[in-house]
C-alpha cells in the first residue's frame, strides 16, 4: 500500500474532474450482432424443427406446419424410437444400437489412447531410428480414404474371427485413429522441455517409468482433448459401424440410418426425429459441457497435424 | 572418489563440429568451472559427460570405468539444470524420490537421504509443495537437492544460477561453494559468468569455439592468461589489448605502442623476443597507478587526454584516448573528479603486471 | 557398441504402431491396388491378365455411375467452399465484435458434434416436400419457393451441399478464429493508429497473413469431400436414381451391392489417387511452413 506519497492520491476519492460519457454501442456493432444472430438462427432451425417434431403427434405433423409448437405434447415418439422402432426386420428400437455404441466406445477408447499416447511419446521424446520417416508415413495414413483399406480389413478381421463383433469394431476404430492421434500426442509431447526429459533420463532412464510417473501426469489436458475427440468420432461414426457391424452389433448411428431410410409405408417422422435426437444427445451433452476441449481437439489436430 | 578424464573428444552435429579433439582431466574433489562465451560447447561437453549426448569419437572415463557407452543413470552422476527441470506434477519430496528411481534403495534409506538433503538445503518446510508453488531460489535448492540425494561422486551444474536475481545469485554461489567444501565431491560447473568462475572454482577451463583455451587455477587464468582470447575474456572491465612492436637493444627490451615505449626487459618471456616483432600488449585497467602520482620504476608513463568516465558506485572507470583507440583505467571513485573530459592526465603502469602476446598466434610470449 | 536395453524399449514400444501401419495401411493399400488389376468378383483371385490389366479402370470410366460420382464430387467440392467463406466471415465478425463470442461460437460449432447421419436425417425432414419447409412456406403464400430439392435429380446435390455447409461452417470458423487470434494484437492497434479502413485491413493485411490457415482449410475440405459418404446415405441414399452418387458411395456400392471386389478396388484406388493429388500441396505446405519457421 502506498501511503499518500503520490501527490495524486488525495484526488482518488474525489469525483473525477473530467467524467467521460459511457460509450454506447456503435452502429456497426449492432449490424454485426444482428447479422450474427440471423446466422445463429439458421444454425438453430434444424435443431428446433427436430425437437418440436419429435414431440408432435403424426396428426399434427400431417397438417404441414413444420414450425408450429407441438400440441398436444407427446412422448410416444421417443418411447417408440427407443423401444420399438424397426431397423430392417427387427423392431427393437434404438436401445440396441445405444448399448452397442457404449460397448464399442470403452474398449476402443482404452486401446486407442494407450496405443497412440505411447507411440507419440516414443516418437517425441526418445531417440528412435527412422522416427522422421515414420511420422511422415503416419501423417499420410491419417488422411487415407477408408475405402482403399476397407476390403483387406474386412478379410483380415474375418480371418481373426472378430468381424461383426463389438470387439472387431472397437479394434478397427483404434487402428484407424492411431495415425492421427499419434500425431496429436507427438505434437503435445514435443512441447515438454528437453531438460525435464534429460533430468528424467539421469534419474531413471526407464522408458516406462518416465512415461508413467512423469509424462502421463503432465499430459492431463491432452488426454481430455483426445478423449473427447475420440468419444465424439466413435459415437458419430457410421461407415465403420456399417462395414464391420454384424446383425445385432451395429452401433447407434447405423441403427438410426436403418430406421429412417429403410422404412416401408408412411414414415413416422416424429419417431425418426426422436431417434435422431437420441443419437445426438450424448455427443451434444459432451459438447455443451466440455466445449473448450472439443474446440481444442478439432483445431489442434487440424492445424498442427 | 573418481577422476574424470576426457580423451580426444570429438562431437559433431552433422557437418558442424562443436568439440574438436578435446582433452581434459578433472581431479578428484575438484570444483571445475567450464567458462566460455555462449555457444562455445560447454553444455555439449557437460551433456556428453552426463550421457545425454553420444560422443562422435573419443573416450570418457570416470574413476577407472569407461563410461562412454553407458546410460546416463549408470554413470554415477547427478546434474542440476539451468531451468531446474523439476517434475511439475510431483511434490518436492516426489522430485527427490524420483531422483533415486534408478537405484532400487530400501524405503528407509530413501527417507533418510531426503531428510538429510532437505536439512542441508533448508527445504524441509517445502517438501510437500509442488514446484509451481516455489520461488526461483527455492526451486534452485530443490534441483540441487534432487542431485544431492543420489550421493554420487560427481555433480554437474549447467548454469544453475543464471535464472536468479543478482542478490540470490551471490547467496547461492556461497552455498554451493560451502556444499562442495562439505561433501568433497567432484563438481563440474558450467557458467559464462566470470565472477562465479573466479570465486568458486579450484580450476577453470576456459573454452572457446569448442577448444579449451586454458586450463588452470583462477589465479593462473587471471595472472597469466595463455592467449589473447583468455586475456580478453577474463577481467572486467576487459584488459586493454594494444598492438605494439618490440625493440631489442643492448639487453633492454621495449614495446612501442602508439608512440609510447613500455619497458618489458623484466618480463618473463617464454621465447626470446626478436627485434621488430609484432606483439599485442595487455594492460589490465586495475593495474594503472593513481593519476599524476609517480610509480616507482614504471614500465611506462602515459600522458593521455580523457575521453569520458563512468562511475558504478564502488568503482569508476576512465577511458583515455590512446592512439586511435581507447584504454580503460580503473580509478578510485574519489579521484574521478580529476578525469574531466578533454583534460590530459599522466598515469603510469607498473612493471611486472604487463602481458605480451604474439600478434600472429595470439599466444602468450 | 554395447547392447543397451534402454535403447530398445522405445523401439519395442513402437512395434504395435509400426505393425498396424505396415499391415492395416501400407499392406492393405497395396493389396487393394493389386486386386484392382485382377478380375476378382465376390472373392479375391490373384491372377492378373496382363493383356487386359486395366480392364476395371476402363469399365469404370465407361460407367455412368462413376462419371456422375466424379461430377458430384466436384459440385460438392465447389459448393462446400461456401463453408470456408461463411466460416471466415463468421470468424472475422466474431473476432471483431467481441460481444457474445462464446455464445456464437457455441451455436455455430454444435452441428459438428453430431453425427452426419443425424444431420442428414434432420435436413431430409426439412426438405420433405409435403410436410417440410416447403409446406410451411407455401401455406403462408410463398408458393413460388420450392424447397423439395432432394426429390429432384437436378437439385438433390444442392440439398446435400446445404446440409454440409450447415455442418461444416463452424469447423472452419473455429480454425479461422484461432488463426485470427494468433495474429499479433499490435497489428490491429497499428492499423487503428494509421486509420486503415476495415475493408483494406482485411483485404490487404489480414487475409494475406492467414494464407496458411486458408490453405489448410481448403485442403481439409477437399479431403473431406473425397471421403463424403455418410451425409449422402442419410439424405438421399444416392437417389433419386443415381443423382447423388459420390465416389465413396460408388465404391461401397460396388462392393456390397454388386459384390465386385476388383471393381470396388479400382474405384477405391482412384479415390486414393485423388486424395494424393490434393494431399501433395499439403505436404509441400508443411515443408514450406517448416522452412518459414526455421529461417
Ligand atoms: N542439437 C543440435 N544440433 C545442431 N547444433 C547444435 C545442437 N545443439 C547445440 N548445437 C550447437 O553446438 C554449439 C554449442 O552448443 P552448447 O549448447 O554446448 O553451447 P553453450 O556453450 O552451452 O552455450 P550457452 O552458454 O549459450 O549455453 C552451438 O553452436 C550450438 O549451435
Ligand atoms: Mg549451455
Amino acid at each position: 500500500m502506498s501511503t499518500g506519497l503520490l501527490s495524486g492520491d488525495a484526488r482518488v476519492e474525489a469525483a473525477p474532474r473530467f467524467p467521460r460519457k459511457r460509450k454506447g454501442i456503435s452502429g456497426r456493432s449492432i449490424a454485426i450482432l444482428v447479422f450474427l444472430s440471423i446466422c445463429a438462427a439458421f444454425f438453430c432451425v434444424p435443431l428446433y424443427v427436430i425437437v418440436t417434431t419429435s414431440f408432435k403427434t403424426m396428426e399434427q405433423i400431417r397438417e404441414g406446419a413444420i414450425f408450429s409448437l407441438p400440441s398436444p405434447i407427446t412422448f410416444e415418439a421417443w418411447v417408440n424410437a427407443w423401444d420399438h422402432a424397426c431397423s430392417g426386420i427387427r423392431c427393437e428400437g434404438l436401445k440396441v444400437g445405444f448399448w452397442n455404441s457404449v460397448a464399442i466406445l470403452f474398449p476402443s477408447l482404452m486401446l486407442s489412447l494407450t496405443l497412440s499416447s505411447i507411440t507419440g511419446y516414443a516418437l517425441a521424446l526418445w531417440k528412435v531410428r527412422w522416427a522422421g520417416t515414420f511420422l511422415f508415413i503416419l501423417f499420410i495414413c491419417a488422411f487415407v480414404p477408408f475405402q482403399i483399406i476397407m476390403i483387406p480389413l474386412i478379410i483380415l478381421s474375418s480371418g481373426l474371427k472378430v468381424y461383426g463383433t463389438i470387439w472387431g469394431i472397437a479394434i478397427i476404430h483404434a487402428v484407424l485413429s492411431m495415425p492421427f492421434l499419434t500425431l496429436v500426442f507427438r505434437n503435445y509431447y514435443k512441447g515438454i522441455p528437453q531438460e525435464i526429459m534429460s533430468a528424467a533420463m539421469m534419474d531413471s532412464g526407464s522408458f516406462w517409468r518416465v512415461f508413467g510417473e512423469i509424462i502421463v501426469p503432465m499430459s492431463g489436458n491432452i488426454f481430455i482433448v483426445v478423449l473427447i475427440l475420440q468419444v465424439t468420432s466413435i459415437w458419430n461414426d457410421f461407415l465403420l459401424g456399417l462395414t464391420f457391424g454384424g446383425l445385432g452389433t451395429q452401433p447407434m448411428s447405423v441403427v438410426l440410418a436403418n430406421v429412417v431410410i429403410t422404412t416401408t409405408g408412411e414414415a413416422a417422422y416424429n419417431e425418426n426425429m426422436a431417434a435422431a435426437l437420441l443419437t445426438a444427445i450424448p455427443p451434444l451433452v459432451i459438447y455443451f459441457i466440455l466445449g473448450k476441449f472439443f474446440v481444442q481437439g478439432i483445431t489442434a489436430g487440424a492445424i498442427k497435424g | 572418489m573418481p577422476r574424470v578424464i576426457f580423451e580426444d573428444i570429438i562431437k559433431s552435429y552433422g557437418k558442424l563440429t562443436v568439440l574438436k579433439n578435446l582433452d581434459l582431466a578433472i581431479d578428484d574433489g575438484e570444483f571445475l568451472v567450464l567458462l566460455g562465451p555462449s555457444g562455445c560447447g560447454k553444455t555439449t561437453l557437460l551433456n556428453l559427460l552426463a550421457g545425454l549426448l553420444d560422443v562422435t569419437a573419443g573416450r570418457i572415463t570416470i574413476g577407472d570405468r569407461d563410461v562412454t557407452d553407458l546410460d546416463p543413470k549408470d554413470r554415477g552422476l547427478a546434474m542440476v539444470f539451468q531451468s531446474y527441470a523439476l517434475y511439475p506434477t510431483k511434490t518436492v519430496r516426489g522430485n527427490l524420490k524420483f531422483g533415486l528411481a534408478a537405484h532400487k534403495l530400501p524405503t528407509a534409506e530413501i527417507e533418510q537421504r531426503i531428510a538429510w538433503a532437505a536439512r542441508l538445503l533448508q527445504i524441509e518446510p517445502l517438501l510437500d509443495r509442488k514446484p509451481a508453488q516455489l520461488s526461483g531460489g527455492q526451486r534452485q535448492r530443490v534441483a540441487i537437492g534432487r542431485a544431492l540425494v543420489k550421493k554420487v561422486g560427481v555433480f554437474l551444474f549447467d548454469e544453475p544460477l543464471s535464472n536468479l536475481d543478482a542478490k540470490l545469485r551471490t547467496e547461492m554461489r556461497l552455498e554451493i561453494k560451502k556444499l562442495h567444501d562439505e561433501l568433497k565431491s567432484t563438481i563440474v560447473y558450467v557458467t559464462h559468468d566470470q565472477i562465479e568462475a573466479m570465486t568458486m572454482a579450484t580450476r577453470i577451463a576456459v573454452m572457446d569455439a569448442g577448444v579449451i583455451q586454458q586450463f588452470g587455477t583462477p589465479d593462473e587464468i587471471y595472472g597469466r592468461p595463455a592467449n589473447l582470447f583468455v586475456a580478453g575474456f577474463i577481467g572486467s572491465p576487459a584488459m586493454n589489448l594494444r598492438p605494439a612492436t618490440l625493440s631489442v637493444a643492448g639487453g633492454k627490451v621495449a614495446a612501442r605502442a602508439a608512440g609510447v615505449d613500455l619497458d618489458v626487459s623484466h618480463y618473463g618471456f617464454l621465447t626470446a623476443p626478436r627485434d621488430g616483432q609484432s606483439v599485442v600488449i595487455g594492460l589490465r585497467p586495475e593495474h594503472f597507478g593513481e593519476p599524476d602520482a609517480a610509480v616507482t620504476d614504471p614500465a611506462g608513463n602515459f600522458s593521455l587526454p580523457v575521453q569520458h568516465s563512468e562511475k558504478t558506485g564502488s568503482d569508476a572507470t576512465a577511458y583515455l584516448k590512446f592512439g586511435d583507440g581507447l584504454i580503460a583505467t580503473r580509478v578510485d571513485p574519489e579521484l574521478i573528479g580529476r578525469f574531466k573530459q578533454g583534460d590530459t592526465v599522466n598515469i603510469s603502469f607498473p612493471q611486472g603486471k604487463l602481458h605480451v602476446f604474439d600478434a600472429q598466434s595470439g599466444r602468450r610470449l | 557398441m554395447a547392447f543397451r536395453w534402454s535403447r530398445m524399449s522405445p523401439q519395442l514400444a513402437l512395434t504395435p504402431a509400426v505393425a498396424i501401419t505396415v499391415v492395416a495401411f501400407i499392406g492393405s493399400i497395396l493389396w487393394t491396388i493389386y486386386v484392382s488389376f485382377t478380375s476378382s468378383k465376390a472373392f479375391a483371385t490373384y491372377g492378373i491378365d496382363f493383356t487386359d490389366w486395366a480392364r476395371q479402370y476402363e469399365r469404370l470410366f465407361k460407367d455412368k455411375g462413376w462419371t456422375i460420382a466424379l461430377k458430384n464430387m466436384l459440385v460438392l467440392g465447389i459448393g462446400s467452399f461456401l463453408a470456408i467463406v461463411f466460416g471466415f466471415i463468421l470468424a472475422a465478425l466474431i473476432d471483431r465484435e467481441k460481444r457474445g463470442e462464446g455464445f456464437f461460437r457455441t451455436v455455430f460449432l454444435y452441428p459438428l458434434a453430431v453425427s452426419l447421419i443425424v444431420t442428414g436425417v434432420a435436413w431430409r425432414w426439412m426438405f420433405n416436400p409435403s410436410f417440410g419447409l416447403q409446406g410451411a412456406l407455401h401455406s403462408i403464400g410463398l408458393t413460388f419457393i420450392s424447397f423439395d430439392w432432394l426429390s429432384k435429380p437436378e437439385t438433390a446435390m444442392y440439398g446435400i451441399i446445404l446440409a454440409s455447409v450447415w455442418q461444416g461452417a463452424g469447423f472452419y470458423m473455429a480454425l479461422m478464429l484461432s488463426g485470427l487470434k494468433s495474429i499479433n494484437t499490435e497489428i490491429w492497434s497499428a492499423a487503428r493508429l494509421d486509420g486503415v479502413s476495415f475493408w483494406r485491413l482485411y483485404a490487404e493485411i489480414i487475409i494475406p497473413m492467414m494464407k496458411f490457415t486458408f490453405l489448410t482449410c481448403a485442403i481439409l475440405l477437399s479431403l473431406g469431400v473425397v471421403k463424403a459418404y455418410d451425409i449422402v446415405v442419410a439424405m438421399t441414399n444416392g437417389g433419386p436414381g443415381q443423382a447423388t452418387w459420390v465416389p465413396g458411395y460408388f465404391t461401397i456400392n460396388a462392393y456390397w451391392v454388386k459384390s465386385n471386389l476388383a471393381y470396388a478396388s479400382a474405384a477405391a484406388a482412384l479415390m486414393l489417387g485423388i486424395t494424393a493429388l490434393i494431399f501433395l500441396p499439403l505436404v509441400l505446405l508443411t515443408a514450406w511452413r517448416e522452412r518459414a519457421r526455421t529461417s
